[in-house]
């Protein structure tokens, strides 16, 4: 599996011949990065498929433990595999594994600011306003 | 490691990847995939607002007393098999983007019309559940459980209306012949959308549906 990219450089004409045998380019060249994409196969996306749908049967019977396990226990379990999840079809199904890290890292900043955001915004208000 | 090939502007093939993925532009990748990508990060931050409204409010006694709870409404195995829809949805979708990749367009239109098919038969999952929940008093403005669960699973369904039309329309494209495999970058931003709404259910489920409400 692949990922993230390398650069190789080609002067205009030239074609690339493989990996670290590229020629160096020529003067006046404008660079432009081409991405190569390697995406899995139809068969890994379908094992996803069966590892998602097994991680939402096992969220689903973990619910039912209510009153049975510690409920903290349970929301930190629920929202474990909820982030597997995410992860799987981000990575996979979004190839963000094989994407070029531009793509990867926008998409980071909106998350990381939305967590950070909301995050702050949830342990002011539900301590302060909440509890009146 | 995957092989970048900086051009001077002419398609080439990277060893292990696909041929024409050159990118003529200032940031050197693809300005549609950029668009979409920063339009979701946005979405990231849209979604956010409202799942933590959600939480916010989200077991307030005194509110929820007005009306129904969601320990009497909410009907877990209902959703869970139309969760379990939108989740094949996104497997269909990226086995259409897969079809396109190796030329297979028989293939594509039927992934797609799978994939418009199961995100409506999510929709419809969806207008039942509102339609049961009106019917037995839970109004958006019922209770904060009412306006918090109807403006977020009720965005999130738009969402997924809106992804149902757009693969529609890549679905007519290619059956008018106007989507060859060179434009497969179409289906893949189509895909983008498609899976990140999935993955906001994926966490919308978890927090109204299976996170205990005491």
């Amino acid at each position: 599996m692949t990922e993230g990219t390398d650069l190789v450089t080609v002067p205009a004409g030239e074609t690339s011949v493989g990996a670290g045998t590229a020629p160096e380019p020529a003067a006046g060249a404008t660079p432009v990065l081409a991405e190569a994409h390697t995406h899995p196969a139809p068969r890994q996306y379908v094992l996803i498929a069966v590892v998602l749908v097994i991680l939402t049967a096992v969220e689903v019977a973990t619910s039912y433990l209510e009153g049975n396990v510690n409920s903290n226990l349970l929301i930190v379990a629920l929202g474990v595999m909820a982030a597997v999840k995410f992860f799987l079809v981000v990575a996979w199904y979004m190839h963000m594994k094989q994407d070029s890290h531009v793509f990867r890292r926008l998409f980071l900043t909106g998350l990381i600011l939305a967590s950070v955001v909301y995050g702050i915004l949830l342990l002011f208000f539900s301590s302060t306003v909440l509890k009146s | 490691m995957a092989q970048a090939v900086v051009t001077t502007g002419s398609s080439e093939l990277a060893p292990g990847g696909h041929a024409d993925h050159s990118h003529d532009t200032n940031t050197g990748v693809s300005n549609p995939k950029l668009a979409i990508w920063l339009f979701l990060s946005s979405e990231a931050l849209f979604f956010g607002a409202f799942i933590s409204t959600y939480f916010l409010y989200r077991g307030r006694d005194t509110q929820f007393l007005k009306g129904p709870t969601p320990d009497k409404l909410l009907n877990i195995p209902f959703t869970s098999v139309t969760s379990f829809v939108l989740l094949m949805s996104s497997l269909t979708m990226v086995l259409a983007l897969a079809a396109i990749q190796r030329g297979d367009h028989r293939r594509l239109r039927i992934w797609l019309l799978a994939t418009a098919l199961f995100g409506a038969t999510f929709v419809g999952g969806q207008v039942y559940e509102f339609t049961e929940f009106y019917r037995q008093g839970l109004h958006l403005g019922t209770n904060m459980f009412g306006t918090t669960f109807f403006v977020l699973t009720g965005l999130h369904g738009a969402h997924v209306t809106v992804g149902i039309v757009w693969l529609l329309l890549v679905w007519s494209r290619s059956m008018q012949g106007r989507l060859p495999s060179e434009k497969s970058e179409a289906v893949e931003i189509a895909g983008l959308y498609w899976h990140f709404v999935d993955i906001v259910w994926i966490f919308i489920f978890t927090a109204i549906y299976l996170i205990p409400t005491h």
